[in-house]
């Protein structure tokens, strides 16, 4: 499913203007990632596609439905949310219960809700902690809790706030991989993300948002090479970006894949 | 100390400037005054005669008789309707169908209301002008226990902090699917999924708060310095001990006027 952004501004009621004609789109199956400094607007963005908060000016399209005019439980079935903490929405006694609020609050039907159930609680290896209370867990596996509870709702496009926080280096890497294999079904995925190593070995697209503007756009590689527009939103590089330029590559690498291509390039077997 | 908390409306006023602790005695003894006043008329008069006027002294004036009108006026009411009606008399005023009210019981009922008019009055004025950091700092310095002040303070601090974490809660469980708008049976199906991890996060926050404070040597034991010394001075040390002396004038002469009529 489709995101359509169009000149969106946002102003908070005490008057701060957290977006300031935002466009863009992004089309169904894309993993895309935000990025920027605190307050440039990145949250204030993302919590506009679910109808959390609706534009001042300007229109948001998730597919045919315009957020503005839309209520936050018709488009929570297309936006599923990913909150930054877990433990802002698990509230049931066992993990298998808290997987299903979502599948039942948009009223599916037994069969499909176990079936979603059982699906995210597949992809975020939870089988043996089903019966567990999720405040008995690490927050490592509540996040993954979290993350299944709103994988199970089965939306097209899947929202994660900060979804690496906390998170050890398995942890974020598997988390990569299950958001790319769901990119690869034909959802949508946008993050909000700080982890900039993340979000090159990950996604394919990148935003680097500023003062509730967006400044850059486009695939990792190509941003990543902007460092001085990318310094405006107090974001670096990433670590190979940097390194391949220190040793002096043609063109910007973000991922392991493509540096060892460039360094292999530069420095031809004998 | 600008931040908004509490009850606190930030402003450069003499009233804000003055030592907490004679805002603290200043507001204690209006209270008894009000107790020990043997005429509801005079009770009703310290806000109007002395609050009031202090607030604008305060620049504090039009938010303070917002709240007025929105809390104390409604309860006010509430209470001297109830208690009108409830409470038992002897010379009927008037009667409307199982109804009466009696002469005795308005005029307790005015006496009650007036005192919880002037509490919540001079205890609002108070809140209003202010800072809880202040006045704790200047309670810590004059050997009231920090733990005491802490506790205090960290109260007042959570509320905004626990109305924040209730609205992102309240934002995940609506992200979810979740309607919290509706009737009530729809509102009442919300309260779980906000309350428990609303409950279960303050009771997290609570015990890291303990932890943090405990590493940064919150209870070690010895002589304390303090950075901020909150102004005070000889003329405000001696409007207190007036204040002080008045209030326990006062309260004799009620039970003096008790004990004689």
């Amino acid at each position: 499913m489709q995101i359509e952004i169009s000149n969106v501004r946002f102003v908070y009621p005490s008057g701060v203007e957290a977006l300031r004609g935002v466009s863009f789109s992004v089309p169904a199956g894309q993993m895309l990632a935000i990025v920027g400094q605190n307050g440039a607007g990145k949250t204030t963005l993302v919590k506009q596609l679910n109808g959390l908060l609706k534009p001042s000016s300007g229109t948001i399209m998730i597919g045919d439905l315009d957020t503005s005019k839309s209520t936050i439980a018709k488009l929570s079935a297309r936006v599923g949310y990913v909150f930054q903490n877990p433990d802002d929405q698990l509230f049931k006694r066992t993990v298998a219960d808290e997987i299903a609020v979502g599948p039942t609050n948009l009223g599916f039907s037994k069969e499909d809700t176990e079936r979603y159930v059982k699906r995210a609680v597949e992809l975020m290896e939870l089988e043996d902690k089903l019966e567990t209370n999720p405040y008995d867990l690490t927050p490592t596996w509540r996040k993954r809790v979290a993350i299944a509870a709103v994988l199970a709702m089965n939306t097209p496009i899947v929202v994660l706030d900060e979804p690496t926080t906390g998170q050890d280096h398995r942890n974020i890497n598997y988390l990569g991989r299950v958001m790319q294999q769901l990119a690869s079904e034909g959802k949508t995925i946008v993050a909000i993300s700080h982890d900039i190593d993340f979000v090159a070995d990950y996604f394919e697209r990148v935003i680097a948002m500023s003062q509730g503007q967006v400044l850059l756009d486009g695939p990792c590689d190509e941003v990543f090479a902007q460092e001085e527009l990318l310094a405006q939103s107090y974001v670096e590089a990433p670590q190979l970006t940097r390194l391949g330029k220190r040793l002096g590559f043609a063109k910007t690498v973000s991922r392991e894949e493509s540096f060892l291509a460039a360094l292999r390039e530069a420095r031809p077997r004998s | 100390m600008n931040e908004t908390i509490g009850l606190y409306i930030d402003r450069d006023s003499p009233l804000h400037r003055l030592n907490p602790l004679t805002k603290v005695v200043f507001t204690i003894c209006i209270v008894i005054l009000g107790f020990i006043s043997p005429w509801a008329w005079i009770t009703f008069a310290i806000p109007v005669l002395i609050l009031i006027p202090m607030s604008f002294w305060g620049q504090i004036g039009v938010p303070y008789l917002r709240a007025l009108l929105k809390i104390v006026v409604p309860l006010a009411l509430i209470l001297l309707v109830m208690q009108s009606l409830f409470l038992p008399g002897e010379t009927t005023w008037f009667r409307f169908w199982f109804l009466s009210v009696e002469y005795e019981s308005v005029e307790r009922s005015l006496t009650l209301v007036s005192r919880l008019v002037s509490m919540t009055a001079s205890f609002i004025l108070f809140l209003f002008s202010t800072h809880p950091s202040r006045l704790m700092t200047d309670l810590t310095r004059r050997g009231v226990s920090p733990i005491v002040t802490y506790l205090f303070i960290s109260t007042i601090q959570l509320i905004p902090l626990m109305r924040t974490k209730a609205n992102t809660i309240m934002d995940a469980q609506r992200a979810r699917g979740l309607e919290t708008e509706g009737n009530i049976v729809t509102r009442s199906k919300a309260l779980m999924p906000m309350l428990a991890p609303l409950v279960f996060g303050s009771l997290v926050d609570v015990e890291e708060r303990a932890i943090a404070i405990e590493a940064r040597a919150f209870r070690v034991p010895g002589k304390r310095t303090h950075l901020t010394i909150v102004p005070d001075s000889q003329a405000q040390h001696l409007f207190r001990i007036a204040l002080i002396v008045l209030t326990v004038v006062l309260i004799g002469v009620r039970l003096w006027l008790s004990l004689t009529s």
